[in-house]
Formats: C-alpha cells, sequence, structure tokens
C-alpha cells in the first residue's frame, strides 16, 4: 500500500469515530508511526456497521435461534407487554428482537465488567510504574498484542498506548449501550450483529487487561513450565491468619503480597482466594494458594476458616456482608463497582479501623486505596485471629442432625435447586444420622446457597453440606499449573501448519464459569478425553481449576501429567477470565504468523481465515455469567463455535448450522471463484448440549474445518467417529457429509464407511480454498 | 385445574401448558395426532420411574410407529433395545427444525403436527418448549415427564414416582387397546 493510500485511511479512520477529540488525535499519531510494520487493513477502530456485513455472512449461516425464558417486556412503562408467539409490545417490538436485545444487553455487561476491570487496573498499574512500561513478552513473543494489532491496527510499545484502544472500547459501549432503549434498533439480526460487535471488543478489553498485569507485574510470559501451585481446601494452614480475596482484579492481592514480603511475613499470613483474583495471585507469587472457583466461595466462607475477607470486583456473592458477618469475619470493599454499602474509610488513620474491624463495631470498610486495603487487613487479619477461634469450626454432628429434624420434607429446596438435587432426601437421612447423602450432595453442588433460602423451615442446609463433606474437603490439595498468559510466536510456528491443515485434531479450549450440570468432574474427564487423543487443551478461568481438582487413576492432577505447552497432548492453563484473550489470539497468531496474514484492520479477512482453517472449539460447560454470554459471542464473530452446557440454553440465544439445508454450505474456492460444498463444518457457532457425552461427540466434529488436508480430515474423522462409536452406538448419519475424497476416510474404518457411502449415495467432492468473502476470490471462475 | 412450574422460578408468562389428567388423556390425544414425532434426551439412559427403566416407555411408544429421535446420548440404550431413531441430533436441533414451517419432516412427507418430549433435563426441555410455543405455534407439544413444563401444550403436572409411572403405563395400554 502506498504512503498516500495509507494517509488517506488514516484520514477515514479519524473520521470513523471522530468522537472524542483526544482519541482521533492518538490514533492519528499511533498510525504515523507505524506505517512501515503492515498495510492498514480495511476496517481499524472499526463501529459496528463496518464489519456488519461480515456479521450478516455469519448469520446466515448461523442462524440465531430463540429460546425466550420469559414471555414478557418490562422493560419501560408502556409495559409488561405480553410478546407471546408474535404478539408485538407497545413500542411495536417482537419476542425474537427482544431476545436479541436482552442477548446485547447481556453481552454488554459482559463488555463493561472486563472493559472497567482494564481501565482500573490501567490506572492503578500507571500510576504504580507510570506509562512507560514496555510491552515486552519476551523474545519469543514479537505478536504481542494480536487483538489490538487487528481490531485498532497498531503495536502497543507501551502500557500507555493501550489507553486509545480503552478509550474506544468505551466509546463504542455507549453506542452500543444506546441501541437497547426503547424505540431505537428493531431489527433482531442487527441487535445480533452489535452483540458480534460486543464479543469483539471484550476480546480486545481482555488482552488489554492481562496484557498490561503480565508485563507490569511480571507474570509468566506464555512459561509453558509456570510454577505447578497449590489448590483446594487442604492447601491453607487454618492454624495463621487467613485472608481470603474473592474476585477478579488482581490489585489487591498484589498489595497484600507486597505488604507480606515487605514485613517479613509471608510465613505468617495465609493469603489464598477464590475465583480469577485466584488465578492472579499465583501468577505474581507461587505461594498464594487458590481455595477453588466460584462454586467453592459461599462454602468456603462457611467453613468459618478466613479470618478477613477482602472483595475486588466480579462473581463475588452479592450477600457477602451477610455470610461474612455469619461467620464474625470483616469484609474489606476496594473496587467503586462493589462497596457492598460499607463506610468508606479510605481516609482514615489504619489503627483506627483496624480497631473497629477487630472489635466487631462495622461489618466491614471500603478502602479504595489497594495499598492501603492490604496494611488493613494484614493487620486485621493478625489481630482478629486469636479472637475468631470459636467461629472456625462448623456445628457439630449432633446439632446438625438435630436441624435436620425441623424437616417436613416439603421439596421446596429441590424444586429451588438449579440442577433439580434431591436435597430433601439428603435432608431426611441426615435426619436419622446419615450425612452421606449431604456429602455426596456436596461434591456435586454448584455452591448457589438456593435450597437453604427456599427452606420454610430455615435449615442451614447448606451448612449442612459443608459439614457433611468436612473431612473430605479438608484433604484437597492438588496441583494446578499457574497461568502461563499468551501463546508464544515459536509455538505458533510449530503447530500452525499441523492445525490448518487438520493433522492436529483441534484445539479444545474449557472456559467460563462452575454452573455445570452434573459434577465438577465432567469438565476435566472431557479434557482428559481430548488430551489422550492429543488434542491441544487450554483452560482458563473457574474451568481451569476444576480440571485440577480431578485425579487420574494413577492419582495424578491433570497438570501434572500433561506439558504446559501449546502444542498435541498438551494441556495449557491461560489464566484468569480476562488470559481468554490469548486463546483466541493464538488463532490470530496462526493467521498471522504461519499464514502471514496481515492482521492490521483486517478483522473480516482473519475471521473468515480462522472459520475456514483453524479447528477450533470452546467449551463453556459451565457457562453463568454476562462475561462469558461476551466472550463466547466475541469467539464467534472470529469464527470459532462454542459449546455451553444446558444451562446456557438459559442465554436464549443460539447460532445454529442447518446440516441439511445443502445450500447453506457452500464457500468460494478462491483459486477459481468457483462456489464449492464444503460441509457443515463448523456446524454451529454456538449451542447447548444436555450432556457431556454429546458435548464430546460435537467436539470433535466442531473441529472439522473446509480446509482439512486429506491426511488431516482422516484424523479428524477417526476422533469424530470413535467418540460417536464409543458413546452413541454407530457411524454418525452425518459422515457422509465430510468426507470428499476416498482419501478423507481414515484408513482402519474403510471398509465400513465406504458401505455407509454406498448407502448413502455419496459421490466425491472437491477441496476448496475456502473463503466466504468474494474479495479474496483471486482469479473470477468463468 | 392449574399447576405450578416443577422448578419453582420458571414462571415463563401468561400462556402455560394445559394440564393432561391421566395416561388415557394422552392417549386420546396421540391417537388423533396424524404426524406425531418422539424426541428423547439423556435421562433416558440412567432414570428409571418406580423400578421401571425409562426406555421401556420408549420401547412401547416406537412400536405403535412413532418416530423416535434421539438427542443428547440416547442413541446408544435406543439401539440397545431394538429401537432405530429416525434421527440422532443435539435437542437444539430438532427443535430448530420442528419451527420451521418449510420442513418437510425426515420422511420427506411434511412437517410433524405434534412433538413428544421424554426424558429430557427440566430446564432445557423447558427452553425448547418456550422456542416452539413462541415460533411454531400451531405445533402441538407435549411433555411425559413428570415435572410440569409450563412452556409446552400438554404437560402432566407435578406427579410422583407412582404416579408417573401408573400414567405411563395407561398411556401405553390406551394407545394398544386401539
Ligand atoms: S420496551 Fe417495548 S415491549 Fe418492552 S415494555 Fe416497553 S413497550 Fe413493551
Ligand atoms: S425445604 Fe427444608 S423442610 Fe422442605 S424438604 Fe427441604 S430441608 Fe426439608
Ligand atoms: S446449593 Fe447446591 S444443592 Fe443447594 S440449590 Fe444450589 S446447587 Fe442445589
Amino acid at each position: 500500500m502506498s504512503g498516500e493510500s495509507l494517509r488517506l485511511k488514516a484520514t477515514e479512520v479519524q473520521t470513523t469515530i471522530g468522537v472524542i477529540k483526544g482519541l482521533e488525535v492518538a490514533i492519528g499519531a499511533v498510525i504515523e508511526e507505524e506505517e512501515e510494520w503492515e498495510p492498514m487493513g480495511p476496517t481499524p477502530f472499526p463501529k459496528v456497521t463496518d464489519l456488519r456485513s461480515w456479521d450478516m455472512t455469519l448469520l446466515k449461516r448461523y442462524k440465531p435461534f430463540y429460546a425466550p425464558f420469559c414471555d414478557l417486556c418490562c422493560l419501560c412503562t408502556y409495559g409488561k407487554c405480553d410478546l407471546t408467539a408474535g404478539k408485538r409490545g407497545a413500542c411495536g417490538l417482537d419476542i425474537g428482537t427482544q431476545q436479541g436485545r436482552i442477548v446485547l444487553l447481556a453481552c454488554l455487561i459482559g463488555l463493561a465488567a472486563h472493559a472497567g476491570h482494564a481501565r482500573h487496573l490501567w490506572h492503578y498499574l500507571v500510576e504504580k510504574f507510570g506509562r512507560n512500561v514496555p510491552v515486552d513478552l519476551g523474545g519469543d513473543i514479537a505478536v504481542e498484542a494480536p487483538h489490538t494489532r487487528l481490531i485498532c491496527g497498531f503495536r502497543p510499545k507501551t502500557i500507555g498506548d493501550f489507553d486509545v484502544a480503552l478509550k474506544y472500547v468505551e466509546e463504542q459501549l455507549v453506542q452500543l449501550l444506546s441501541a437497547t432503549h426503547t424505540g431505537q434498533e428493531g431489527n433482531y439480526l442487527d441487535f445480533e450483529s452489535k452483540a458480534l460487535h460486543v464479543g469483539m471488543l471484550d476480546h480486545l478489553a481482555m488482552e488489554i487487561a492481562d496484557i498490561i498485569q503480565i508485563v507490569a507485574l511480571n507474570f509468566p510470559k506464555g512459561d509453558p513450565d509456570a510454577p505447578l501451585v497449590e489448590i483446594g481446601f487442604g492447601t491453607v494452614d487454618r492454624n495463621k491468619p487467613v485472608i481470603l480475596c474473592i474476585g477478579h482484579n488482581v490489585a489487591p492481592a498484589v498489595e497484600i503480597v507486597d505488604y507480606l514480603r515487605e514485613h517479613n511475613l509471608y510465613d505468617k499470613v495465609e493469603v489464598c482466594g477464590v475465583c480469577c483474583t485466584a488465578h492472579d495471585m499465583t501468577r505474581y507469587y507461587s505461594g498464594a494458594k487458590i481455595i477453588g472457583p466460584l462454586s467453592r466461595q459461599l462454602r468456603y466462607i462457611r467453613t468459618g476458616i478466613p479470618d478477613v475477607i477482602i472483595v475486588d470486583e466480579q462473581c463475588i456473592r452479592a450477600d457477602i456482608v451477610r455470610e461474612a458477618q455469619r461467620i464474625h469475619a470483616p469484609v474489606v470493599a476496594t473496587n467503586e463497582k462493589k462497596c457492598e454499602g460499607l463506610p468508606d474509610r479510605t481516609h482514615d488513620p489504619i489503627d483506627e479501623i483496624v480497631d473497629d474491624l477487630v472489635n466487631f463495631r462495622v461489618p466491614g470498610v471500603f478502602i479504595e486505596d489497594p495499598r492501603k486495603a492490604a496494611e488493613l487487613v494484614v493487620k486485621t487479619a493478625i489481630k482478629i485471629a486469636p479472637l475468631r477461634k470459636q467461629y472456625k469450626t462448623l456445628p457439630s454432628k449432633e446439632e446438625l442432625i438435630e436441624l435436620a429434624k425441623k424437616c417436613t420434607n416439603c421439596k421446596s429446596c429441590r424444586r429451588a435447586c438449579p440442577n433439580d438435587y434431591p436435597v430433601n432426601e439428603a435432608v431426611q437421612a441426615a435426619k436419622n444420622g446419615d450425612l452421606s447423602k449431604l456429602a455426596e450432595l456436596a461434591e456435586v453442588c454448584v455452591g448457589c446457597g438456593r435450597c437453604e433460602s427456599a427452606c420454610p423451615r430455615g435449615i442451614p442446609i447448606f451448612t449442612l453440606m459443608t459439614k457433611a463433606a468436612e473431612a473430605e474437603i479438608e484433604k484437597e490439595r492438588y496441583k494446578i499449573r499457574a497461568g502461563r498468559g499468551p501463546i508464544k510466536d515459536t509455538e505458533i510456528r510449530n503447530v500452525g501448519a499441523p492445525i490448518v491443515l487438520g493433522e492436529i485434531p483441534g484445539v479444545v479450549a474449557y472456559i467460563g464459569c462452575p454452573n455445570y450440570p452434573g459434577s465438577y468432574r465432567e469438565v476435566a474427564e472431557m479434557a482428559e478425553e481430548f488430551l489422550r487423543r492429543r488434542y491441544i487443551v487450554v483452560a482458563s478461568g473457574c474451568e481451569a481449576m476444576d480440571i485440577a481438582r480431578y485425579l487420574t487413576e494413577e492419582g495424578k492432577g491433570l497438570y501434572e501429567v500433561y506439558p504446559g505447552d501449546f502444542d498435541a497432548g498438551c494441556l495449557v492453563n491461560v489464566g484468569s477470565c480476562v488470559a481468554n484473550a490469548h486463546i483466541s489470539g493464538a488463532a490470530i497468531k496462526i493467521a498471522s504468523i504461519f499464514a502471514r496474514r496481515n492482521l492490521r484492520g483486517n478483522y473480516e479477512e482473519i475471521a473468515d481465515y480462522i472459520l475456514n482453517r483453524v479447528g477450533a472449539v470452546g467449551v463453556a460447560w459451565g457457562a453463568m455469567s454476562q462475561k462469558a454470554a461476551s466472550i463466547a459471542t466475541g469467539f464467534n464473530r472470529l469464527g470459532i463455535p462454542a459449546i455451553v452446557g444446558p444451562h446456557g440454553s438459559k442465554y436464549r440465544r443460539a447460532y445454529l448450522g442447518r446440516p441439511d439445508r445443502e445450500e447453506d454450505w457452500y464457500v468460494y474456492d478462491a483459486r477459481t471463484g468457483e462456489k464449492v460444498y464444503a460441509g457443515p463444518a463448523p456446524e454451529h457457532l454456538i449451542y447447548p448440549a444436555e450432556s457431556k457425552e454429546e458435548a464430546m461427540v460435537m467436539t470433535a466434529k466442531l473441529c472439522i474445518r473446509p480446509n482439512d488436508t486429506t491426511k488431516g480430515r482422516a484424523i479428524k474423522l477417526a476422533h469424530y467417529i470413535d467418540l460417536h462409536k464409543k458413546f452413541f452406538g454407530g457411524l454418525p448419519e452425518d459422515l457422509h457429509l465430510f468426507v470428499r475424497t476416498e482419501a478423507d476416510i481414515p484408513i482402519t474404518m474403510k471398509d465400513e464407511v465406504l458401505e455407509f457411502l454406498k448407502e448413502k449415495g455419496w459421490k466425491p467432492m472437491k477441496i476448496p480454498d475456502p473463503t466466504l468473502l468474494p474479495r479474496l476470490i483471486r482469479r473470477k471462475a468463468k | 385445574m392449574s399447576a405450578k412450574p416443577w422448578q419453582i422460578s420458571n414462571i415463563p408468562g401468561p400462556k402455560t401448558a394445559s394440564i393432561l389428567k391421566s395416561g388415557e388423556a394422552v392417549a386420546k390425544i396421540l391417537k388423533k395426532a396424524k404426524r406425531p414425532i418422539l424426541i428423547v434426551g439423556a435421562r433416558i439412559v440412567t432414570e428409571k420411574v418406580d423400578g421401571e427403566p425409562l426406555v421401556k416407555y420408549v420401547v412401547e411408544l416406537a412400536k405403535l410407529g412413532i418416530p423416535v429421535v434421539a438427542t443428547a446420548h440416547s442413541r446408544k440404550i435406543l439401539l440397545e433395545h431394538g429401537v432405530k431413531p429416525v434421527a440422532t441430533m443435539p435437542l437444539i436441533n430438532i427443535t430448530n427444525m420442528l419451527k420451521d414451517p418449510e420442513w418437510k419432516g425426515f420422511d420427506g412427507n411434511g412437517g410433524y403436527t405434534h412433538a413428544i418430549f421424554f426424558g429430557i433435563t427440566y430446564y432445557l426441555q423447558s427452553q425448547m418448549l418456550s422456542a416452539l410455543k413462541h415460533f411454531a405455534p400451531k405445533l402441538i407439544t407435549i411433555s411425559l415427564d413428570k415435572e410440569y413444563q409450563p412452556n409446552a401444550t400438554w404437560s402432566f403436572p407435578n406427579l410422583s414416582e407412582k404416579d408417573w409411572k401408573e400414567a405411563l403405563e395407561k398411556m401405553i395400554s390406551s394407545l394398544k387397546g386401539g
């Protein structure tokens, strides 16, 4: 591209988002500075309409499927409006469009959580270390920020440079949120296009949040040998003062670790965490301990072990102060997004606050300065621990049996349980002194506490469960590899070709929350199945933790058995939720490093590349939060499909392909422009599976891509067929749609597959150089 | 007669399922059904009703000529019991096809008039029934599970194991009785 046209592009950029003056100037500056590295693509800093045609291409094949969770709309005072089966609300909206709007809102909430988190961290780190901390991820990582390059079109040199990208996200967030107001957008496809845009921005925001903390706090930089750290209830010495950190923003936890280090208190105080703050603590200090995922939050509090609870942001229980009061542990809130009704004591003398907390004069305080909060919690923990001894134990078995005796077997608990667990039966058994059913329940329970809240007799069911499982959970000690962050360019060079050609059968990412339909073990069992099959298995967030809680037949954890490289048969923990950006980032890097496609402002082409060539799939088995909705939608816009567990149907929307509609599955052959049938690959962009067995068969299938070589396709089909036989029985009914030539058939299965193909009247098909974008056709067909 | 959703908070809106008072009531509806289809899910793999495996009732319905769609991982147990499903696919796939007015069914002879859901995770089934309530208003949906499904056209109320078994047995015997 000539200098002149580059300048032209830069002008377009400025007009596209010329809303914030400072942003316009800053982007102009970045682009001028970066003229040399790659020609600018068509969509730097895109607004939603710049990529709308890509969205519509996706949505034409993967049509939104809506499963309303509520038939009404009550968003304005015209309502409630009954939107059942074709009725319209007072504003003209119908039920499908309302679902599109709700999905967009969910994604926006998710994006706002990550962008707010990124912005907060950015201020904290810039204040602590200055704007000029270099974005240096080590010699093996040159493509440092694939989303920033792809979406914004610049290469960040320092953490200060990310300010521009964050301003862009923030500006887009306002525009997109405004589209959900009554009387704004009224078309479901456009709501979906906006949701896809939000998803894309979400990955950008996550990338920024994770990269700035990696480089500023010196987290592992894509290190496959990141240390194995401890996870589980049993890892904490309850005889020491225990500080429990909950949330996602590592700032206060970092300050706690620094304070302990500076004051030689490392051995005297236990610091542990729940959720992503715990992940990130161990990336900063490998001696920190992870209690577990979100599903363990309430349980750990109910044990009474934490002496002080410090919360930052996201995935913290809304009743945290109430729960903390039950165990006489003070709460320190530290983030403007979660003040919890606590008095702001940011500017009071520390010793005064410690005194108030230790003497239970207040249930907690809000301290907006992370350094001060750190000093406060350490001092408070040390002082309060000896006073709390009586609260550090659960009620006795006898007391619990007495409580259980109040049960009338009304089943309210069971009917409140999201998983329909037989809670009433377990309480009834406890009445007779048998706690084993409660202990079994504790093993699979997602820790929501709804059963207890529903009990008309006021039985503390959740405490009963915790007590019943006490002996087991105290033994819990597992290993997890600390979150390693990005995938190295060198690793991409090694695996890029085998992934794109299909010889590594796929990349499977277990991501998201722990709202499982059954036991947490299911995630680990799925991961193990694909590790044995030598897929690349990646994990993040709560699911990365639950994978650690499972032992193989030899009694080893999966992180101990499988290496941490981004390679076949390896298990990568990228880190906390925001580290999800490195998973999508790895797919982008394959296009850039292996296929040498330009990234810069070139979203559509890269997404088309990934959809057609990179056999990656996300499995969010316990997806719960709005963040999970935006993360998955961001994967989808980039061409990466996702499977959610059955609770995921409550997101209200799936993107479904129709394998029976042949016309939906044609791609262009980029060599000739000819339209070629490429099979339903991948079949869906996002869909809920009912069982783990179904999810596993679908995982293998969703890794199939039109670009697979015959050798690669044969490998992928061998796994698909094998899993199908194992869990479903017999050959897959749609097998003929994926066999293009006889060479695609796995050799060991040749006879039976050929016979099946004959029955289906199968004919060989062409293997295209696949694309959905007419502009990428190199020579037009005659 | 009214019923509360089994999962107490699963209250959808003004339009809720009519209650199937007995197994005979189901049989009456099914006898008149021109093109019924039975959709079964993960619960038929392991669940029992008062000692009887759920799959037994699928076998009986299949014998009566109702085509069966295997969703989740229910295919294997069906094959083991001699039932060849007309299709194996995720629950959402068949739901998606049922709401397509252009779809001609697995045999190409036209869309289905009645979709019977059996042995499917409660809340997932509820969501799929909701999709059909809104986007396939002509289709009659029937839940044969023991929990009240407010988004169906017809559902049993919340039943005890014993009553559920009785209802299923009666349904089969009435259907067989012609
Ligand atoms: S936003 Fe529209 S559909 Fe919703 S309550 Fe208001 S008028 Fe009714
Ligand atoms: S809600 Fe309470 S009283 Fe009712 S069955 Fe459950 S534990 Fe017993
Ligand atoms: S706490 Fe556990 S048992 Fe109770 S409702 Fe939640 S998931 Fe069910």
